[in-house]
């Protein structure tokens, strides 16, 4: 754009337009990333394998909406015990043997998760790319000059809700309370009397059940595919160490910052580098604030 | 201990490998000796860093990336030998290595390994859209001219040459452990607060140390596209590459100089063996050989944390213990 042009009312519908992409972007980015912020926040394990649970969301979502007919949103309402499940599933068998041991270890634990998983899915479903298509996609809503279609209006809705749902739990509730102490001071907590592994336990679980949530909102948006996950695992860092570990509230304001990077790089400088955005975001997140925007407390036992 | 027992691994290791190509003509075979030597060499490089010094980066893909690249684009663009692309990969590495030094002086644990991600994928989007220069995402076929001034070798020469650069690495990290500069990264490694205290340029360490490792990286990065004759950046900056390089170190042992190549040896054959194995046209289903590959890695990240020279040292131990133990205890 030609920053001496006048706006006229093309431009400012653009703005407008990418305001909202922004804002429908964050809320599904914000999902993803609050179960990867409560892993890395609260148990300190760098999780690798969490986009793969993503992707093992969208098949769920891809599968039943094939063979059943069956709209995504619903399957929400058995997507999130089911991952919750998966989740403990996992801890059990995999995360909880390395929990105490150093973070190379824990690093790649979960990038062998992450090969084991995406083949898992390979090998069942094949590397073809699908998508689910529901009556929802193709409907178009416009307001003041934008427009988007209804999936991406419930899906943000949703992943807002379960969100802020997320939040009030850690925030209020007494199993909430004792996970953030967890987070700020492990030791502490547990001389407290915290049962720190049934705390990390849950928040495996949590988090999990989280992210496969929002691989089943984000199943009619993108295309599914084995390592549909990995473009967003990273991105969740960015997410993570923007809005602080740990930090519920932070990783929404993180996941908003993340998606106005995205939109606005993508519309300057053209789709292809949109990526590239983002991860110099993060070197220069992690070299001038890398305890988070707020500076989280408890950061420090991590390297920030 | 003798100077002789404390190679014996590695004579018995570097030996075989000078040995075999004398014997075996296979063509199979031979290519797999050079890639054990390579990614055992590469392995060493990134001990220098990760294991040495105690940063563990999972991007040194970048400095093999830049490596791949500079030789693959100095003999298809500017038509010269692959000796100058190695050493104006050493160059770039060299600048890279210096960024990824200084980000080591702000970070720690997790948040530098995930800067080190950072940095390889912004090479690996920036080397794939500048299609002008680098012809994207397609990748450059490296033509193969006969002579050792273009690398164009039979897999014999491969052998010796990959077995020349894993002598050299091996050989430089055991002089390391024993000099000045190697106790002091030891001291920045185990307790960094310490090291300071005491008078080590820490900071200044760490940065030299993730330079030449970077350096070496490339070296190898520039090797590794001449012998396959092709670079893409999807694979060369992949973190998939990345981790590789740690986990042969971390499974041979960690901050030793012969634990990259048996860990290169273990990670090789157990790759080899399972595509063999299970690959997609025997048993039909495509990447079945790295479900079980990742399994495996869980198993053995968890079973084998002390590497195999720390498994191999307590064995040694114990099968001591008993005669010098005794003369202890009397």
């Amino acid at each position: 754009m030609d920053p001496a042009r006048p706006l006229g009312p093309a431009q400012i519908d653009a703005v407008a337009q990418l305001g909202v992409s922004t804002i429908l972007l964050g809320g599904i980015y914000a999902l993803i990333a609050v179960g990867l912020t409560l892993i890395f926040g609260i148990m300190r394990v760098v999780n690798f394998a969490h986009g793969e649970f993503l992707m093992l969301g969208m098949y769920l979502a891809f599968w039943s909406f094939t063979l059943w007919g069956v709209d995504p949103y619903f399957i929400l309402f058995v997507a999130i015990p089911l991952f919750f499940l998966i989740g403990l599933l996992t801890y059990v068998l995999v995360m909880k043997g390395v929990i105490a041991a150093s973070h190379n270890v824990q690093i790649f634990t979960t990038f062998g998760l992450s090969i084991l998983l995406q083949n898992v899915a390979l090998v069942a479903w094949s590397g073809d790319f699908r998508f689910v298509r529901p009556w929802h996609l193709s409907v178009a809503l416009r307001i003041g000059g934008t427009t988007f279609n209804l999936s991406q209006v419930v899906a943000f809705v949703i992943a807002v809700a379960l969100t802020i749902a997320l939040i009030a739990f850690m925030k209020w509730t007494h199993t909430g309370r004792v996970m953030r102490a967890t987070a700020q001071d492990r030791d502490a907590a547990t001389l407290m009397g915290i049962d720190t592994d049934r705390v990390y336990r849950l928040t495996f679980a949590i988090g999990i059940a989280a992210v496969g949530a929002a691989g089943v909102l984000v199943a009619p948006l993108y295309s599914v595919y084995p390592t549909a996950g990995l473009q967003f695992v990273l991105l969740s860092y960015v997410v993570v160490v923007l809005g602080g570990l740990g930090d519920m509230a932070g990783a929404l304001i993180g996941s908003l910052i993340v998606a106005a990077v995205e939109v606005a790089g993508s519309y300057v400088f053209g789709i292809a580098w949109k990526e590239i955005f983002y991860f110099l975001l993060f070197i220069l997140v992690l070299v001038f604030r890398p305890a988070g925007l707020f500076g989280q407390r408890g950061s420090e036992t991590l390297g920030a | 201990m003798t100077a002789l027992s404390r190679h014996a691994g590695a004579l018995v290791l570097f030996g075989a490998a000078a040995v075999v190509p004398l014997v075996v003509r296979d063509a199979f075979f031979l290519d797999s000796l050079v890639l054990i030597l390579l990614w055992g060499a590469l392995s060493a490089a990134w001990n220098l860093a990760g294991g040495y010094a105690g940063q563990v980066s999972i991007g040194h893909a970048s400095f093999f990336g830049i490596g791949a690249y500079a030789g693959a684009i100095m003999v298809t663009r500017f038509h010269q030998g692959p000796w100058l692309g190695m050493l104006l990969g050493v160059a770039i590495s060299i600048v890279a290595g210096l960024v990824l030094g200084f980000l080591s002086n702000r970070l720690k644990g997790p948040y530098f390994a995930l800067s080190t991600i950072a940095l390889s994928q912004v090479l690996l989007i920036a080397v794939s859209r500048w299609r002008g220069f680098t012809a994207g995402g397609e990748g450059i076929p490296v033509p193969f001219r006969p002579g050792f001034a273009t690398l164009g070798l039979g897999h014999v020469a491969w052998v010796y040459l990959a077995l020349a650069v894993a002598i050299l690495y091996y050989g430089a990290e055991m002089y390391l452990e024993r000099s000045r500069i190697g106790y002091q990264l030891a001291g920045v490694r185990e307790d960094e607060d310490a090291a300071e205290a005491i008078g080590i340029a820490t900071r200044k360490l760490k940065v030299i140390a993730i330079t030449v490792s970077a350096a070496l990286t490339s070296v190898c990065g520039t090797l590794w596209a001449q012998y396959i004759g092709f670079v893409d950046p999807a694979y060369v900056f992949s973190v998939d590459l990345s981790v590789r390089f740690a986990l042969n170190s971390i499974i041979g042992g960690l901050g030793t100089a012969l634990g990259p190549y048996l860990g290169s040896i273990l990670i090789t054959l157990l790759e080899t063996y399972l595509r063999a194995t299970f690959s997609g046209l025997k048993t039909g289903f495509t990447g079945l050989y790295l479900v079980i590959y990742g399994a495996a890695l869980i198993l053995v990240v968890r079973w084998v944390r002390e590497g195999l020279t720390g498994i191999a040292a307590r064995l040694r131990v114990r099968m001591a213990g008993g005669a010098r133990g005794a003369r202890a205890h009397a």
